[in-house]
């Protein structure tokens, strides 16, 4: 369940890409759609006020009898007489004999403003954008006038208007609705960030529960999932109930198999014992046999049952307590010491109860069976395993004999009590949970198993 | 020395019986878990032989129900079951061993022997009372390193004695021990056997407690 790999494959990724591709993008369109709408707005302000000058000029202008051309008073706005200042006007005459600048404001100065040369019917409004004084490109508004006193004469009235202060507060609102637009596009990020944790926090939830089942913090997945979910924790619920079920059922079996089987051969084995004929001896040693083979087929039947089981953590300390009891009593004649202090009562295994008692009571009752006087159980944690030592002081174990005892149905010695097998039996149920039993000499003397299991 | 064998395998219960005989015990058999708790809970045995899976009241209900009921006699399981859990559950159930089918019936009489010394406190299978030493194993013994022949009777109510030497025991006590539920109880036999005894071992051994009964004491 590592979040790592294929983080293309992750839910809230795709479902946040999703979000904020529509944020980008609706928040990109409203910026330009309105930052263009104050810009048509503020050139229809413009365009208002330009005509007004336009109509302030085109009122004021009068030419004498003479052909003189002048204005009957300035206009009013003080930025025509500033130099400069961005507002400008300019009469032209046009026609026969046409001057460029006839009359200008005195923001103009000694420059004059050039006209596209078009023609304009009489009275009517043209707009240009064209380069004005300053080399600043300004947007002019131009009227033709035929005065009555000269009819022949025609005049090009002219008002402009910086086009910086066209674009200045256009600018403006520009970077101000870009940080607005932002702020709104980080706020829905952020929504939508907490929209989906929201969202998929029941399938956190889940991962958690079945983080907690693996480690065998519980049995089942718990608490209420919302409806789209519920089934699914349900589905696993059922599916690990069936599998407690399933291995409760083999266990059963196994166990009425070994009792159906195992009383038979006891009354074969004390009838033949009672007589010394060559079938007698004959069924003794097939009965020895067979009972080995039980026994282990039987182990092994449960060594595959065993590792389907998730959710199963154990507790050492009570398993090890109770099998000193057993051994206590199962080898009371002999006044064994068992010394348990080496281990902690913090330490657990992942498994089943049963399978960890299986493996350490076979280890246990082998250490007790070979013992002179001393047994010891050790436990630790070694990377993530749980490492059992378990040594006697008995005779011990060459390096061949380790190594063969652990194979299937071999008996390091024939003559011990027992079937023999239980070391194999620990061996192959350690293995089936990735665990493992090694063999080495003990600091006692004897044999040394170390039991690894995985750590819960 | 009394004992009670479980089993619901009549044959295997047979062979058990027999073999119980024939190395001097009195057996009591019962093959079903309500027998089994009543017998042991009323009649007075050195060890009991049970099976866990029995028709009616399983073994180790069986086992449960007498232990609190105080009853302290040795108890051996015999089962084919033979998973650590089932031991844990056994022997926590208050059983004192615990043999797994299919067993050595050498293996089973070994234990018994030493369930029965160990209940009455003896560390060896060598028992001495005085210049008596009875090897329980053997069913051998000797007065002063010489050896004393005895019945199959003799040998059981001697057992007895040297199991609780310096104890008195009484005829009723002696009755229940020796002989299995369904023998003839006649209190005079008892007498009759001590009187036997007394003849074979050394002058004032076996004591009579007027009233109560007789004890061995090491003179």
């Amino acid at each position: 369940m590592n979040a790592s790999p294929a983080r293309h494959r992750s839910l809230r990724l795709r479902l946040l890409a999703g979000s904020l591709v529509w944020i980008l993008a609706a928040v990109a369109i409203t910026g330009v759609l309105l930052a263009d709408l104050f810009g048509q707005h503020v050139r229809e302000r413009v365009d208002t006020e330009l005509h007004g000058h336009l109509d302030q000029l085109t009122a004021l202008f009068e030419v004498a009898p003479d052909g003189t051309a002048s204005l009957r008073m300035p206009l009013s706005d003080p930025r025509l007489s500033r130099p400069y200042a961005g507002l400008y006007w300019q009469v032209d005459r046009a026609g026969d004999a046409p001057v460029i600048g006839l009359l200008r404001s005195r923001s103009l100065w000694d420059t004059a403003l050039a006209v596209p040369a078009d023609a304009l019917a009489d009275g009517e409004v043209h707009v240009h954008e064209t380069e004005g004084p300053d080399a600043h490109p300004v947007r002019l508004m131009e009227r033709m006038v035929r005065p009555a006193e000269q009819p022949e004469a025609t005049y090009r009235l002219i008002v402009a208007l910086d086009i910086r202060q066209i674009h200045e507060p256009v600018e403006e609102f520009a970077t101000l609705l870009a940080v607005a637009l932002g702020v709104l596009a980080l706020g829905l990020g952020a929504a939508a960030v907490l929209q989906v944790g929201i969202g998929l926090a029941p399938l956190r939830h889940m991962r958690e529960a079945l983080g907690a089942v693996r480690d065998g913090r519980t049995r089942r997945l718990e608490g209420d999932y919302p409806q789209e979910v519920q089934p699914l924790v349900e589905e696993l619920n059922t599916l690990l109930a069936h599998d407690e079920a399933m291995v409760e059922r083999a266990r059963t079996q196994a166990g009425n198999l070994a009792h159906a089987v195992k009383t038979p051969l006891t009354i074969l084995a004390n009838a033949a014992r009672n007589d010394d004929s060559a079938l007698a001896r004959l069924v003794d040693e097939q009965v020895g046999d067979a009972r080995r083979q039980v026994d282990y087929h039987l182990a092994r039947a449960r060594a595959a049952a065993a590792v389907q089981q998730p959710g199963l953590k154990t507790p050492l300390r009570p398993v090890i307590d109770a099998l000193v009891r057993v051994m206590t009593r199962l080898h009371a004649a002999r006044a064994l010491h068992i010394a348990t202090a080496g281990v902690p009562d913090t330490l657990a295994c992942r498994g089943d109860a049963q399978d960890l008692q299986e493996m350490l009571g076979n280890l246990l009752d082998n250490a007790c069976k070979w013992a002179a006087r001393e047994v010891s159980v050790r436990a630790g944690r070694r990377d993530g395993h749980l490492a059992v030592h378990i040594d006697d002081d008995g005779p011990g174990l060459s390096e061949a004999q380790r190594s063969a005892v652990l194979a299937r149905g071999v008996r390091a010695d024939e003559h011990t009590p027992g079937s023999g097998l239980g070391l194999a039996i620990a061996h192959d149920l350690a293995r089936a949970y990735g665990g493992d039993l090694c063999l080495s000499a003990s600091p006692l003397g004897g044999l040394r198993a170390t039991l690894l299991l995985p750590a819960a | 020395m009394r004992i009670l064998v479980v089993e619901d395998e009549p044959t295997l219960a047979g062979q058990l019986a027999d073999a119980l005989t024939d190395a001097g015990y009195a057996v009591d058999r019962a093959d079903n878990g309500l027998d089994a708790h009543f017998l042991g809970d009323t009649e007075s045995f050195d060890a009991v032989v049970l099976d866990l899976g029995l028709p009616q009241m399983d073994g180790l209900t069986v086992l449960g129900k007498w232990r609190s009921a105080g009853r302290t006699m040795p108890v051996l399981i015999l089962t084919a079951r033979d998973d650590w859990h089932q031991k844990v559950a056994g022997i926590d159930a208050g059983a004192d061993d615990y043999l797994t089918k299919p067993f050595h019936m050498a293996e089973l009489l070994a234990r018994l022997r030493a369930l029965i010394r160990r209940a009455g406190g003896h560390a060896s299978a060598l028992l001495s009372c005085g210049p008596l030493c009875l090897d329980t194993r053997s069913g051998q013994l000797t007065d002063d390193g010489r050896p004393v022949q005895l019945t199959s009777h003799e040998y059981r109510l001697l057992a007895y004695f040297m199991h609780h030497p310096g104890k008195v025991i009484s005829r009723t006590e002696l009755t229940e021990h020796l002989y299995a539920q369904d023998f003839d109880r006649d209190s005079n036999t008892i007498e009759v056997f001590v009187g036997r005894l007394r003849k074979k071992l050394p002058e004032g051994m076996i004591e009579t407690v007027r009233g109560l009964g007789y004890r061995l004491v090491a003179q």
